[in-house]
């Protein structure tokens, strides 16, 4: 039997903006379960690639495979639909109800009411917002924490194969970043979505992914796992090592995930 | 900077200004209401005092309506202005209408006299009256023939409806019918709406310019309802104290305005369309020398 | 007063209204499409919502004036002021129907497209009813200074209060002018209160 294909394929993408080449061709799979991490500097090219797989941005060259069909053969709204998307500044409706603004995707598809209110109590439970309590309430009165734990329910309402996210934990303070960081970590357990996740935050990388991919001005500077990150194989990896304090805690860090 | 230099600067600029201010005279301003032949009589008598007495004179035309006009003359915000006769006696001193011409104008010269020390030149010799006008087709000739035809829509200015010589007196007087509320608009407007069939019956000037080119018959006031309207400048006595040689410069205009003319005059503004101040400055120039 | 006077009150007003609703309304269906057109077309934008801001300066009399000579929107009567009207209603309309739209939170617009929203979809759950206040607030204003203009309707024939406030000031009959001026502003109140009450209920985002 042939395995499953994987659910993204990102095959020798570029994409330029403005005469600008932004990206050159990057090559990544990611399979049901990963969570792979961009890394980069800032103007880096990290959240254009992200911006490529869901058509936000058009790329100039190569092609996206999602779950086995290129992208030009996919209806563009049902494929969105299909992926999750999580951004910094939650983007939030700021005239729905919180249970509204979670049940979004499933309403586009046209879910039962039933079904619909059901799985709306479930993400909303899952990330930790329990639906009695904020299923009516609207965006402006919850804390940034909170809305974004909105913003994480939205995108996995629909059972989404895939889940984008654009430095969602950027607008945080620390302590409920490392809260939701937390808080990824066991909902990736508990619903094996694969994930692409835009970082510039060394620490949140090496804590949350499976894979790191580097990227450097618009390429691919290295493929590694956490730990195979820490040995610092390019000088770009290196510098992101450097950033840390010393190195020395990084350990730590990743015996806590 | 020194106070003693600060106060003779201002002293220097204080004393300018007053002597600049004395050097000027007090203009005489010419009033008029606001319809085209108001217009151009304002610039006649304006012109005529420039041209007469050297001095400067400004204008106030256009004001919205008789009574304003009249309340202006009275407080000296102006000081003369083209009135008719048969609208002081009916409006403006609220009398009823009478029908000798000369009757009319002494009551009113009296009367402003009295009351108000205003004085009443002898007027330019043209009769100025409501003209009820109808499109030619209707066929018809007098009002009488008018009120036994059908009801009608009406056009007016903005006096026509709560003048004591206007509106009320002329549908009782006449019995005629209307259809529906009078249609209020400007009074330069009301041929347009005549012919555009808005309106089928205007309530305009007897002096008007347009009707001599448009398809329009003036219905006759058959049983004399609306009174004579001759017009004149009326002048306040203060002013014509002040300024010895206006009263002749104005009389110098006396009888040299018959229908005819001012028609002509009226037509050249409405109809092509000239400056009414050209217009003006041509029929002075055209006068021959009394 | 006079039962005649105020049936005639009675009348003018209606008139009155009935000028500015048609006016308002026409306005409306030209200027919040306009308006959405216009964030879709940032091109347009500059050309169009020039155009509306010279017709605002013009003098409103002097508009009246100038439509009279045309053929079809003007002449004497109700249906060429209802052409000024409308055409003074167009700018406040638009623009905020404009400023409401782009300034919908970029990040709920993107994060709109992004879950797999149509542009329809977008522009009628999301721009639309975020605008909303805004573009209210500029049919608020353009309510307003219509019921105000809707005044000069009167010397062209189109009726309305106006006619009270003309041949109040030729006969300066105060109490006439007040009876045309009074109920044009209380008019002119009403529609500011109720609609500014209506935004507010839609403001609570």
């Amino acid at each position: 039997m042939t395995p499953p294909p994987a659910v993204l394929d990102i095959r020798n993408l570029s994409c330029r903006i403005a005469e600008r080449e932004v990206l050159h061709d990057i090559k990544l799979t990611i399979e049901a379960g990963e969570t792979v991490v961009l890394l980069g500097r800032s103007g880096c090219g990290k959240t254009t690639l992200l911006k490529c797989v869901n058509g936000l941005i058009p790329a100039s060259r190569g092609e996206i495979v999602f779950q086995g069909r290129p992208a030009a053969e996919w209806d563009p709204f049902r494929m969105r639909r299909a992926i999750g998307y999580v951004i910094q500044d939650f983007g939030l409706f700021p005239h729905w109800t919180v249970a509204a603004n979670a049940g979004l995707v499933p309403k586009l598809d046209g879910w039962a009411a039933d079904a619909l209110e059901k799985r709306v109590n479930l993400v909303l439970d899952a990330v930790g917002l329990p639906p009695h309590e904020f299923g009516a309430r609207y965006p402006r009165g919850l804390s940034g924490g909170q809305k974004q734990r909105v913003g994480i329910a939205r995108a996995l309402a629909a059972d989404p194969p895939l889940l984008l996210f654009d430095e969602p934990f950027g607008a945080l303070d620390p302590i409920t970043r490392f809260e939701l960081q937390r808080h990824f970590l066991e909902l990736r357990a508990h619903f094996h979505k694969a994930a692409l996740f835009v970082t510039h935050d060394v620490r949140e990388a090496l804590m949350l992914a499976s894979r790191i991919v580097l990227i450097k001005d618009g390429t691919v500077d290295l493929v590694a796992t956490p730990g195979e990150f820490l040995s610092g194989a390019t000088e770009e990896s290196r510098a992101f090592l450097a950033s840390l304090d010393g190195g020395g805690r990084t350990n730590e860090s990743i015996s806590r995930a | 900077m020194d106070r003693a230099k600060i106060f003779a600067r201002l002293s220097a600029l204080l004393l300018g200004v007053c002597l600049a201010g004395c050097s000027r005279q007090t203009p005489i301003v010419v009033g008029s209401k606001n319809f085209t032949e108001q217009v151009l009589l304002g610039e006649i008598l304006a012109q005529q005092i420039e041209r007469r007495l050297g001095v400067p004179v400004e204008r106030k035309l256009d004001l919205g309506g008789t009574l304003l006009a009249h309340e202006a003359l009275v407080a000296g915000a102006i000081d003369v202005y083209p009135e008719y006769t048969g609208t002081a006696l009916t409006t403006v001193l609220k009398q009823p209408g009478r029908r000798d011409p000369q009757a009319v104008f002494e009551a009113v010269r009296d009367a402003y006299r009295h009351q108000w020390q205003l004085d009443w030149i002898p007027p330019f010799g043209f009769n100025n009256t409501f003209a009820i006008i109808v499109r030619r087709g209707e066929k018809l000739t007098t009002l009488s023939e008018a009120a036994k035809s059908h009801s009608w829509r009406l056009g007016v200015g903005y006096e026509f409806r709560q003048r004591p010589d206007g509106l009320d007196g002329m549908l009782k007087t006449y019995n005629l019918r209307l259809s529906g509320d009078p249609v209020t608009m400007d009074l330069g407007l009301l041929y347009s709406a005549l012919d555009g069939r808005k309106v089928d019956m205007i309530a305009a000037n007897s002096t008007d310019g347009l009707i001599a080119v448009r398809d329009v018959a003036v219905l006759e006031d058959d049983r004399s309802y609306f009174p004579p309207y001759q017009c004149a400048a009326v002048v306040r006595r203060a002013t014509l104290a002040r300024y010895p040689g206006l009263g002749d410069a104005l009389r110098e205009l006396s009888d040299r305005l018959p229908d005819r003319t001012m028609r002509r005059l009226n037509y050249e503004v409405d109809g092509e369309h000239h400056p009414a101040a050209q217009v003006a400055g041509e029929f002075l120039r055209s006068l021959p020398r009394r | 007063m006079s039962p005649f006077l105020a049936r005639e009150m009675l009348t003018l007003s209606f008139q009155h209204l009935w000028l500015v609703v048609i006016a308002i309304t026409v306005a409306s269906a030209v200027a919040i499409p306009g308006g959405v057109l216009l964030t879709r077309r940032p091109g347009l934008r500059r050309s169009l919502l020039g155009f509306a801001s010279v017709i605002e300066t013009v003098p409103s009399l002097a508009l009246f004036g100038f439509l009279l000579p045309l053929p079809f929107l003007g002449g004497i009567g109700p249906h060429t002021a209802i052409t000024a009207l409308c055409l003074y209603a167009l700018l406040p309309i638009v623009r905020n129907t404009v400023v409401g739209i782009t300034g919908v939170d970029p990040a709920v617009r993107e994060a709109a497209v992004a879950m797999g929203m149509t542009p329809q979809q977008v522009l009628w759950q999301v721009e639309l009813p975020l605008a909303l206040p805004a573009v209210l607030a500029g049919l608020r204003i353009a309510t307003v200074t219509t019921i105000g203009t809707a005044t000069i309707a009167a010397a062209i024939g189109a009726g309305g209060l106006g006619v009270f406030i003309f041949e109040g000031i030729a006969s300066v009959n105060t109490a006439m002018i007040l009876a045309g001026a009074i109920p044009a502003a209380a008019m002119a109140l009403v529609a500011d209160e109720g609609l500014e009450w209506i935004e507010r209920k839609f403001s609570r985002v």
